[in-house]
């Protein structure tokens, strides 16, 4: 997971005023390679400014302050450094409000580590996303515009859920995506699910995608979600 | 004491005193003054029409007739004369002529001779006429009568108008005490209430006086919160009860892990524990998700949303999970069924309805979906032919965490349909389970107004 070059050169800045889960968020970013640095709100945003930082990741409330202001202040002056808010407020309305403000994406509290840093991951990758017409991992190849995918000459049918699941996997080979982001992004679903309906869709999709006696192109990330193998 | 003068009770019979003797007063002025005019209209009319009867008697006619008035009549004629053309005295009981206009019309003398009497005065009327053989006549009458009913309607007033007076003051003054007395046990209940007698409540008397209205106000608005204490005390034992059980395993297991001996055993133990967490951290999720669709804002953001485009959506969402347990799930939708609500806490309820039904339903099973209007109301229907619900169990669904004996395996946090619940009690719908034989229908149905 860890074996990306670029992703060393990345600085993560970190806004969170509870000393423990700082310790925890800068614990488990670090082991993935990121350089993460733990700053009070106003030198975050004294970096942002510079760009300095790759990714933002603030708390909603920082020593009693809405840090929703400086992020509203920062946007408007036109810094766009992707931001995810962590908070412990979990209303829809909150939620609404952290992405109104200029938040990338909201992850109440308590969460996963592993459901942090693949929301992380995806915001980097977010960077990178250049407009295009193809997607390809492999010899699985995507056509935006056709709306077709090819396994090598092999054309495979999909069904338009199953292709919009694919591609979004095909945006962001090699990282870690939970299922709570597959629902969030692929279906629009912004609540939790107490069934494992989306491991079926991933089977299903896997099923068509897949070649018979080869390792699937989709892992299964124990405790934590899947990922589309880059290197297959 | 100071109170009670103090209290508005007693000021208002205080003022309702003065204007009643006020009133009262007046009104008996205005009989006095009636009556006393229409009497005096009465006696002036007698006597002139007196006056110009006897014109033409003869003077000995006159004289007897003088007699027999005087003797017999004594409440019409009190004073009748005879003079000559010069005025002098002939005969009667009046030994001069006032001094009035000798025209036929009555006049009021203020201090008239009382007939027989040496010095004695009194206020009367006369008339005086000449007759057409020159001699004079006059005729009187006494107003001493009318003055002593005057002075009667006087005695009348003070007589009635002193018990009339105390009696509003009593009457006051024991409204008065009556509500200073009820304000103070309203006072005093309040004061218990604040002091944690959340189950008492203001007393109410029988009527329907506005501070019986305020009182049964005030004690709705006691019931709503205590209502919602108990709600909120009840997410607080929700979670300290549904924390306490995996937070005592996990305990229990990392000293066992403690204990271990390989690293392996211990890597095992851990495992298990942060699964324990992740359940709870799940629960504690999901009850705050209840708390937020329950408790929170009112006025949320409501659209017009098509529940027929919502069931679709997710009816493709399910499919392959039906499909995976052989399933035959069916969707019955003609046409968009709008109304005014939040797409995502819809989504939310409905997904909660069909993954239930597809969780609870056995292989080779159905679940069927259907969006219609039913007598005007919106209806979003789910049908399974799984495990149903034990008759003895079917109130109970509803609460949370509860969790069913048949369905106690399959995994969950038991607050899937409270949360459904809640979600279509913002949306004026109500969430109802019915039997399928075998089976649940559980429906969202719009509620009458």
């Amino acid at each position: 997971m860890t074996n990306d070059p670029e992703k060393h050169v990345q600085t993560i800045l970190l806004v969170e005023d509870e000393e423990e889960m700082a310790t925890e968020i800068l614990a488990e970013l670090e082991t993935r390679g990121y350089l993460v640095r733990h700053a009070s709100i106003a030198e975050a945003a004294d970096a942002a400014r510079v760009g300095a930082a790759a990714v933002m990741i603030m708390d909603r409330i920082v020593f009693g302050e809405d840090s929703l202001i400086t992020l509203e202040a920062l946007r408007k002056e036109g810094v766009k450094v992707p931001v995810l808010v962590i908070s412990a407020l979990s209303s829809v309305d909150e939620k609404v409000k952290g992405l109104k403000a200029g938040g990338d994406d909201y992850l109440t509290k308590p969460f996963a580590m592993v459901e942090l840093a693949a929301r992380v991951e995806a915001m980097l990758r977010r960077l990178e996303d250049v407009r295009t017409t193809k997607l390809r991992v492999g010899d699985l190849e995507m056509d935006l515009i056709e709306k077709t995918v090819h396994r090598g000459d092999a054309r495979i049918d999909l069904l338009p859920r199953e292709f919009r699941l694919l591609e979004y996997f095909l945006r962001h080979p090699g990282r870690v995506i939970t299922r709570a982001m597959l629902l969030q992004e692929v279906w629009q679903y912004h609540f939790s699910l107490e069934t494992n309906v989306v491991d079926v869709h991933i089977s299903n999709l896997r099923k068509k995608i897949d070649t018979k006696g080869l390792p699937s192109l989709i892992v299964n990330i124990r405790g934590a979600g899947f990922m589309l193998n880059a290197h297959a | 004491m100071l109170e009670f003068f103090r209290s508005s009770a007693v000021r208002v019979a205080l003022a309702f005193v003065l204007v009643t003797t006020a009133a009262t007063t007046a009104i008996f002025g205005l009989v006095y003054f009636q009556i006393g005019e229409a009497n005096e209209a009465r006696n002036r009319l007698i006597l002139e029409t007196e006056a110009a009867k006897s014109v033409n008697r003869s003077v000995d006619e006159l004289k007897t007739a003088f007699e027999v008035r005087l003797t017999n009549d004594l409440r019409r004629i009190d004073y009748a004369a005879l003079f000559d053309a010069n005025h002098k005295f002939m005969f009667g009981n009046v030994d001069a002529l006032p001094e009035i206009p000798v025209d036929g019309k009555s006049h009021f003398v203020a201090a008239a001779h009382v007939p027989g009497s040496v010095n004695r005065l009194e206020p009367a009327i006369f008339v005086v006429r000449e007759r057409p053989d020159g001699t004079v006549m006059l005729l009187g009458r006494s107003l001493l009568e009318t003055l002593a009913y005057g002075r009667i309607v006087q005695r009348a007033l003070v007589a009635g108008l002193a018990p009339m007076l105390l009696l509003a003051l009593g009457i006051g003054a024991y409204f008065a005490r009556r509500s200073s007395r009820r304000l103070t046990t309203i006072h005093d209940a309040i004061a218990r209430i604040m002091k944690g007698d959340t189950d008492l409540r203001l007393p109410i008397g029988s009527g329907r006086d506005p501070i019986d209205k305020i009182s049964r106000d005030v004690n709705l608005m006691l019931d709503e919160i205590g209502r919602l204490l108990v709600q909120l005390k009840g997410v607080g034992d929700n979670i300290a009860h549904d924390l306490r059980s995996p937070l005592a395993v996990v305990h229990a297991q990392l000293e066992r892990g403690l204990e271990s001996s390989s690293d392996e055993q211990l890597r095992v133990v851990v495992k298990q524990a942060l699964a324990h967490i992740d359940k709870a951290t799940l629960t504690v999720a999901a009850l705050l998700r209840l708390a937020d669709v329950e408790y929170g804002p009112k006025s949320r953001n409501f659209q017009q949303i098509d529940l027929s485009a919502i069931c679709a959506d997710l009816f493709e969402f399910y499919e392959p999970l039906a499909e995976s347990k052989s399933i035959k799930m069916t969707l019955e939708s003609q046409s968009p069924v709008q109304i005014l609500g939040d797409g995502d806490l819809m989504r939310e309820a409905v997904s909660n309805l069909i993954g239930n039904a597809i969780k609870f339903t056995p292989e080779n099973g159905a679940v069927s979906i259907s969006v219609i209007r039913e007598d005007g109301q919106p209806v979003v229907r789910v049908r399974d032919s799984g495990i149903g619900v034990e008759p003895g169990e079917r109130d109970k669904i509803f609460q949370r965490f509860y969790r069913t004996s048949s369905g106690h395996r399959v995994p969950g946090s038991g607050l899937g349909l409270s949360i459904a619940a809640a979600i279509a009690n913002v949306h004026e719908l109500d969430l109802r389970f019915t039997d399928n034989n075998p089976g649940a229908v559980f429906e969202m149905v719009g509620r009458r107004r």
